[in-house]
């Protein structure tokens, strides 16, 4: 083995990162860590990289080392891009600048060899025209891909990537992958690569499974699939001990059910059922307030939003009905969460044409008596960090105009229905993210809308947490008549959306159903190649 | 050390302090600092507006009057109102000073009996006040020692005011500027340090820089050189600013007043430093700088309260602080040009070496290539 990580822990004053993490690698291998945010992938890389202090012992080349400083000497052997689109990029330097730069720091002699493997770097990233761009006028893509190649300038041995792929679009993503395929297999490289997407783990020689500071498997794809195959059950009715999603239902005692054939998420729900940590199920009550709702909820004719030259959204058409599910697919920067803004009111609309509940905005008062119908939770979930969950739940029915006796109420009911109620009397901070975005739910439905403007909402939030949320979400739907239009960059979750837009640097590439777009891209094996495939298609 | 690093760092350095405009802030700043306080503040009061009711029109109240009518401190009106009326001028702000010369005030005075001149003086701006205060005393025990020498009375005691020994001419801008530019030397590169290293942090761009084999050592001269540099010509704009637009005299040596603004330049590169490893916001880090070099730079330094002349702690305080050490060595050059033949220059001039020495140490020994 090339790369040994001996039982290492990171911690954060008293908070733990990760614990007692082992990892092996081979030369030539790509090896990928999975897990959702605060998972501990992230803590291992800095361990890894040498860039923070960390317990236990990791052994690269035969050299041990235990600490930053003795991680001194390997450095010049390691890349290292952490995670955050463009983080290690100088926005005011041109994409010339950078390779130079970072060639520079590392000492690279400038002779034959070095031009024609930079050359070929910029040309597999896509970027040789765009030389003298500056960073900060780069797509998230473009920026990702440079960020790449600056790592990869001096052939680093140890290449740690800390989630290049989140974000950014299918095709940019597609080309990354490429781009490191072709560097392990030349430069005999160990690739640490983590991600947030599933679909990507069909890439990587070995995976190792993050979740709750701690890997909780690892082999090879197939390997890991096997590993949940006693446990997963087509969808059945289960009394207890059990999680149902996706049509599969997951449960360690033996059901009278026909076997299913497990994903790579499924080892997630098992986990979860052998930790015991089952989420508490989710009931939500019907509405207090029976109203009438018009069939269509929302309507934008050729929405459009200009920052300076820059076009957010260019002139979106977008019906939002009755009982229905919209999903707002794009990568960073497609223009999901301006288009939300825009419904809102909190960005002016530039041209174009929007009807609410069957009326004409035109003003901020023709809003006013709208908001009462509209629940919104934005993409940090705005909570207060210093007030109680419940404070915060107060805070919000006030906000609303609900009395204090039926706030109270409807906070007791929403909180029991949504499984927090054990939680409520803590700070956001102190909870984990799936019930931070539970309570955040709760916060944008107390008013009881009858439209739901979600943005992100489960982005990093582990696989359970975020099945549990979808099923939420479909409960709301079915018994409140609810319509709710979602945005993600997770593609796989068009699946669970009624209908699905798609845009793409502010322009909508696609308005349809999961199952039309699934019959128009046969070859596709799944949504992410759909979108893939739009996504080119739309060049 | 490796030079191609350090040039490779350092390059990127101006670039991005160009493309960002930063470097208008380098060199605007100071500027706007200097001539924004050294007009701004003003402490010495000219033209006070003196109502005086004399009630003994004697030879002698005359001669008290005339005094006060020919000093430039003094817009002296004499008027014949009650006290009450006068008094209610104070409070509508249309008279700073009321002085009331009693009746029978030359006839008590030679007949050798006590007697007293009333002064009301509007006291809103205690600094103010007190400086009107001691001018109206000056004018009147000007007047007695004149009139005791002349008719031959012991004198018991006389008052000088020290503050104003090496600035004859009693110009404000004499004694503040170069004050100022111990404050903007202090403030600017400790806030431009402190931002280059901090931007970093805040961006995430430190991790080149901690998952390199770039040394320590070189990413601090790298990060520092810069701002030394660039500073280092400020040390240049503040002085014609000075001897230019605020006409203060320099009457030490050039070489003196050039080397010590560039160790002074070295302890605030060093504060800089010091903030940036305790923060990881910008705004945080401005702010941290700001505070901890403003308030010595400015209430500890001597401008706008002798050092001599403050309470034990100030005084300590004062001690403890760079900036009394630099001003000191910089008021010498400006105004008196003894230089280093006055020991207390020299041994200033070490101690001010002995600052930068140490802060840069501990700031470098503190800066760690990890997170924290």
């Amino acid at each position: 083995m090339d790369l040994i990580v001996n039982r290492v822990s990171v911690y954060y004053g008293d908070k733990v990162g990760i614990k007692d993490a082992c990892v092996e690698a081979k030369k030539e291998e790509i090896i990928g860590f999975i897990g959702a945010d605060g998972a501990g992938k992230s803590s291992l890389m800095f361990a890894i990289a040498g860039v923070k202090r960390f317990k236990g012992e990791i052994i690269y080349e035969n050299y041990a080392y235990h600490s930053p400083k003795e991680a001194e000497k390997i450095k010049d052997k390691l890349g290292f891009m952490p995670q955050g689109i463009g983080l290690v990029l100088y926005p005011d330097l041109t994409v010339d600048e950078h390779l130079d730069f970072f060639s520079d720091i590392r000492e690279l002699k400038r002779d034959e060899e070095y031009w024609r493997y930079r050359q070929r770097l910029l040309k597999m990233a896509g970027l040789a025209e765009f030389t003298d761009r500056l960073a900060k006028n780069l797509s998230g893509g473009m920026k990702q891909k440079l960020s790449l190649i600056c790592t990869l300038i001096h052939r680093p041995k140890l290449l740690l990537l800390d989630e290049p792929t989140t974000g950014v679009d299918p095709i940019s993503r597609q080309e990354l992958w490429e781009i490191l395929d072709e560097n392990r297999k030349k430069e005999k490289s160990i690739s640490l690569v983590s991600t947030a997407y599933m679909s990507e783990a069909s890439k990587m020689d070995r995976l190792y499974l993050f979740d709750d500071q701690e890997i909780i498997a690892s082999g090879t794809e197939k390997e890991l699939i096997d590993m949940a195959r006693d446990y997963t059950y087509e969808e059945t009715e289960c009394e207890e001990g059990c999680i149902t999603f996706n049509k599969r239902t997951y449960s360690l005692r033996p059901l009278n059910a026909k076997k299913a054939e497990p994903t790579l998420e499924s080892l997630f729900f098992v986990n979860a059922l052998k930790k015991n940590k089952i989420p508490p199920p989710i009931q939500i009550e019907p509405r207090e307030q029976k109203i009438e709702i018009p069939p269509i909820v929302m309507e934008a004719r050729g929405l459009t939003k200009r920052f300076g030259d820059f076009v957010a959204d260019d002139h979106i058409d977008m019906v939002l009905r009755r009982r229905e599910i919209v999903g707002l697919l794009g990568a960073n920067g497609a223009g999901k969460t301006t288009f939300i803004k825009m419904l809102l009111g909190l960005y002016p609309i530039d041209e174009g044409e929007l009807y609410l509940l069957g009326k004409k905005i035109s003003s901020p008062e023709d809003r006013q008596e709208l908001k009462s119908k509209i629940g919104y939770m934005s993409q940090l979930f705005a909570l207060y960090k210093d007030l109680t969950i419940y404070e915060n739940l107060v805070y919000f029915a006030k906000m609303h105009g609900l009395g204090m006796e039926k706030a109270l109420h409807r906070i007791e009911k929403l909180s029991k229905g949504l499984g927090f109620d054990k939680y409520i009397n803590e700070f956001p901070k102190d909870v984990p993210l799936g019930i931070k975005q539970r309570f955040s739910l709760a916060a944008a439905i107390l008013h009881e809308p009858v439209v739901l403007f979600l943005d992100e909402p489960t982005s990093g939030v582990d696989t359970v947490a975020r099945a549990q949320f979808w099923k939420l979400l479909h409960q709301l739907k079915e018994k409140w008549d609810i319509s709710i239009l979602i945005t993600t960059h997770y593609m796989s979750e068009a699946e669970y959306c009624d209908r699905v837009v798609v845009l793409k640097r502010g322009r909508k590439i696609a308005d349809d159903t999961p199952q039309n777009l699934l019959k128009r891209f046969p070859n596709a094996k799944s949504f992410e190649e759909v979108f893939l495939e739009l996504y080119k298609e739309s060049e | 050390m490796k030079i191609g690093v350090i040039k490779a760092y350092m390059l990127k350095e101006f670039k991005d302090l160009i493309r960002s405009r930063m470097i208008f802030l380098v060199y605007i700043m100071p500027t706007l600092i200097l001539v924004m306080f050294g007009y701004g503040i003003k402490l010495e009061v000219k033209h006070s507006r003196l109502i005086i009711l004399d009630h003994d029109k004697s030879e002698l109240s005359y001669t008290l009057i005339n005094r006060f009518e020919h000093s430039k401190y003094f817009n002296t009106k004499v008027l014949d109102i009650t006290e009450n009326e006068a008094l209610r001028m104070i409070k509508a702000a249309k008279a700073d000073i009321i002085l009331i010369i009693p009746q029978s005030f030359e006839k008590r005075i030679f007949h050798k009996d006590k007697t007293e001149i009333g002064a009301f003086i509007d006291g809103a701006f205690p600094l103010r006040a007190m400086t009107m205060q001691s001018y109206v005393q000056g004018v009147v025990y000007s007047m007695i020692r004149d009139l005791m020498e002349r008719y031959h009375i012991r004198i018991k005691k006389i008052e000088i005011n020290y503050r104003n020994l090496f600035n004859q001419s009693l110009r404000d801008e004499n004694a503040i500027v170069p004050g100022l530019i111990g404050l903007v030397l202090l403030v600017a590169p400790a806030i431009l340090a402190a931002l280059l290293i901090v931007k970093e942090k805040e961006k995430g761009t430190i991790f080149n820089f901690y998952s390199s084999p770039v040394k320590k050592s070189d990413f601090l001269i790298a990060k520092l050189t810069p701002v030394f540099l660039l500073h280092s010509v400020n040390i240049f704009i503040l002085l014609l600013w000075a001897l230019y637009l605020f006409k203060v005299p320099f009457r030490g040596e050039f070489w003196i007043y050039w080397l010590t603004s560039e160790i002074y330049i070295l302890i605030s590169l060093s504060i800089g430093l010091l903030v940036s490893i305790v923060t990881n916001r910008q705004i945080v880090a401005v702010i941290l700088t700001v505070i901890i070099t403003v308030i010595p730079g400015f209430l500890y330094s001597g401008i706008l309260m002798p050092i001599s002349s403050m309470s034990k702690e100030a005084y300590i305080e004062a001690h403890l602080f760079p900036v009394m050490y630099y001003n000191h060595i910089i008021y010498d050059t400006f105004l008196i040009g003894q230089g280093f033949e006055a020991q207390k220059n020299l041994l200033y001039l070490l101690i001010l070496i002995f600052y930068a020495a140490l802060l840069f140490i501990i700031g470098s020994a503190l800066l760690k290539k990890e997170l924290k």
